[in-house]
């Protein structure tokens, strides 16, 4: 569905069911340089088991307008402005990769706005190395190669695919070229720059779990398990073999931990 | 792994991942048509396409689905479909973007069944095609109608050999919002991937070179991810609501495969073209060698070409790589490793010498077939392109004389030994018609 937060027109998938206020929401924060296509397994699973999603597409990213927000925090005020828009008061927040780094700010702004926060391949901090960042502006389409490149696990280099004649990299690429030109440099400079995610973990005490991937060049798991540690009452879990690209690449062990911690 | 496989690695692997519990390391065969469910939540899932897997053979398989998958590597697309047939791919391709009242601008140098089906078969159902030049890029764009959904082509024609400007009548599919859709069953991703040249969809005969040992038919249609179905209101049931699954929006939900989601879920659901596990099976083998087996396809092209061309008894030969070929400059370019391994020839003596060559060869096979291992010839005039009428021969670059080749892996004296078997014969032939 389409809506209006911050002046723009924004995108919300629902996952294929209506918008039902009614129902517990749950919010799910794509990665850098994604869009809510990187949830399309979560988001439908967890529609049609009787959530009200929202998966939103940040400013300039999938199919929402706008110029892409240039910090972490930016992007936690968007979420409540998002919600306020919606008139959702409380939601459960699940992010991925950079949608990780955001929930930590949007929990710390606003601790009362959020139940149960999950977190997916993901960390306190996402560091990104220079020639990343230079390729988003010169490169772009390297750029996109590289994250897709690294971003997945060996099952999905050999493109093993639960979605039948589908390929990880190619469906990557492609939703990556989508967003707007400047939307993976804003993303991957905001995520580089974001230093609050210690601070932020150590003050929360929602419920939270973290869903780490065993061959995740990204976010390692050694980055994601000092995540666990720093928030004050999380479980996690290690998806072995899969890359960063864990809704996709593991879509099923993901909904399988997901909906178990959703529902406890 | 950080960079991508390359085409010789993926044409063995893409597509299977060995199973923890057998370790199987060539691709299983799931002869099945059906498969368990967990739960009733795990069959809504996968009815609702909340989850990937497979429910019943018509709509996937494990065994097609890793065909699948490696041709959505080896073309760098963003998914695959396989079919019962290359035509099964081409209908179910056209069917899920057009419906009546819709019309398409094609090529008119295409395979007799391609021609068929636009010319004969679709207009009962609503759906009119001009057909214009495939070398003329402005033809496509004038062609173009407010109710045009795609343009569709073959890179390298069949049989007339002629090559298709691919990024030029792209660009000008996209300028027009319409996607570009060709047959590439000649070329195989080894020597062209139209994908990296515009194209949208691509149309392949599985049961050709890819794969070459022809003994099963097979098709597949291959999404290049890059359109944007949403970009205008020509394909609603891609970018609106669907009938199906609470009226799921594939252009919203599945973004670079909403073509490809739709396809499933309509295409294969409803009209039921699917691909058998066993010949799955048989193609995979195949195509485990496409990289060597075309290589030397090529070489043997580019020998007999040589040969043909020297030969006292041919009046004529055709093909793209060819100096005098009216396409060469753009196929030099467009494909750099070679343009195919079908050559067109005339025997001197006209058609009854071109009769008496297919009839007296005998390591070359007279069938109804390209792209096998062996070397095959046909007479087209007289069988694949013989329920075409003259005018649509003729647009197609086709003569009476015409024989087609399509050239083995066999050893290249051994080819050329037999087609001098053939020469003779077709020699005596003239002279006996000379005699009388």
């Amino acid at each position: 569905m389409k809506l209006t937060v911050s002046g723009h027109s924004c995108h919300v998938a629902t996952g294929g069911r209506p918008f039902n206020e009614s129902a517990d929401t749950v919010i799910f924060i794509h990665g850098s340089g994604q869009s809510h296509l990187s949830w399309v397994l979560q988001t439908r699973y967890c529609a049609y088991d009787g959530y009200n999603v929202i998966a939103p597409d940040l400013p300039g990213h999938g199919l929402s307008d706008g110029e892409p927000l240039a910090s972490i925090e930016d992007m936690a005020g968007w979420v409540l402005e998002l919600m306020d828009s919606l008139k959702i008061e409380q939601a459960h927040l699940v992010g991925h990769s950079q949608g990780g780094l955001v929930m930590l700010a949007a929990a710390a702004k606003a601790p009362q706005r959020f139940r149960k926060l999950a977190f997916i391949a993901t960390a306190l901090a996402i560091p990104v190395n220079d020639f990343l960042i230079d390729a988003s502006v010169s490169k772009p389409e390297v750029a996109i190669k590289m994250m897709t490149g690294w971003g997945h696990g060996p099952k999905a280099h050999m493109h093993d695919n639960t979605q039948p004649g589908f390929s990880h990299l190619g469906f990557g690429r492609n939703l990556m070229a989508r967003n707007a030109d400047t939307a993976l440099h804003a993303d991957l400079v905001a995520c580089n720059q974001y230093d609050g995610g210690a601070e932020a973990a150590s003050a929360l005490a929602h419920d939270a779990l973290v869903i780490l991937a065993g061959a995740d060049k990204m976010t390692p798991v050694k980055a994601g398990l000092k995540l666990a540690s720093a928030l004050g009452s999380s479980s996690h879990v290690i998806i072995d073999g899969a890359g960063h690209m864990l809704p996709s690449e593991s879509p099923d062990e993901v909904n399988h931990h997901l909906m178990a911690f959703l529902s406890a | 792994m950080s960079d991508d496989y390359n085409f010789n690695t993926l044409s063995l692997h893409a597509g299977h991942w060995p199973d923890d519990e057998h370790g199987s390391r060539a691709v299983p065969i799931h002869q099945t048509t059906s498969y368990m469910f967990k739960d009733t939540r795990h069959a809504a899932a996968l009815y609702n396409m909340e989850v990937g897997g497979h429910l019943y053979s018509r709509i996937s398989n494990p065994t097609v689905a890793v065909l699948e998958q490696r041709l959505a590597a080896l073309e760098g697309a963003v998914a695959a479909t396989a079919t019962s047939s290359g035509m099964a791919a081409l209908t179910s391709a056209l069917l899920t973007l057009c419906s009546q009242g819709d019309h398409i601008v094609a090529s008119s140098q295409l395979y007799g069944a391609n021609v068929n089906l636009l010319k004969y078969t679709l207009p009962r159902f609503g759906i009119t095609t001009s057909f214009v030049s495939a070398t003329d890029p402005d033809a496509f764009r004038e062609a173009i109608q407010d109710n045009t959904k795609l343009i569709f082509g073959e890179v390298i024609g069949n049989p007339g050999l002629d090559i298709m400007d691919v990024d030029a009548v792209a660009e000008i599919a996209h300028q027009a919002g319409i996607p570009m859709m060709v047959d590439a069953t000649f070329n195989t991703p080894w020597l062209l991937k139209p994908v990296e040249h515009g194209v949208d969809i691509i149309i392949h005969s599985l049961t050709k070179w890819l794969g070459g040992h022809g003994v099963a038919i097979g098709g597949a249609i291959i999404d290049g991810g890059r359109f944007d179905w949403g970009q205008n209101d020509k394909f609603p049931t891609i970018s609106q609501p669907h009938y199906s699954m609470d009226g799921i929006n594939f252009c919203e939900e599945f973004g670079p495969a909403a073509f490809t989601a739709k396809l499933r879920a309509e295409a294969m659901y409803n009209f039921g073209p699917c691909l058998a596990p066993m010949n799955a099976f048989h193609i995979l083998q195949g195509i485990e060698t496409l990289p060597l087996r075309m290589q030397r396809h090529m070489e043997n092209t580019h020998a007999l070409l040589s040969f043909l061309s020297e030969h006292e008894q041919v009046a004529w030969v055709r093909h793209p790589d060819l100096e005098d070929h009216p396409d060469h400059a753009l196929a030099k370019k467009l494909l750099p490793r070679g343009s195919g391994s079908i050559i067109t020839f005339g025997v001197k003596g006209g058609r009854d010498a071109g009769r008496a060559f297919i009839e007296s060869v005998q390591l070359s096979s007279h069938l109804a077939n390209v792209g096998d291992a062996k070397t095959l010839v046909i007479h087209p005039a007289s069988t694949t392109h013989s329920h075409i009428d003259a005018e649509a021969m003729k647009a197609g670059g086709l003569s009476d004389d015409m024989i087609r080749l399509s050239v083995g892996l066999e050893d290249i004296n051994d080819i050329k030994a037999d087609f001098e078997t053939g020469f003779r014969q077709a020699q005596k032939a003239v002279a006996s018609l000379a005699a009388e």
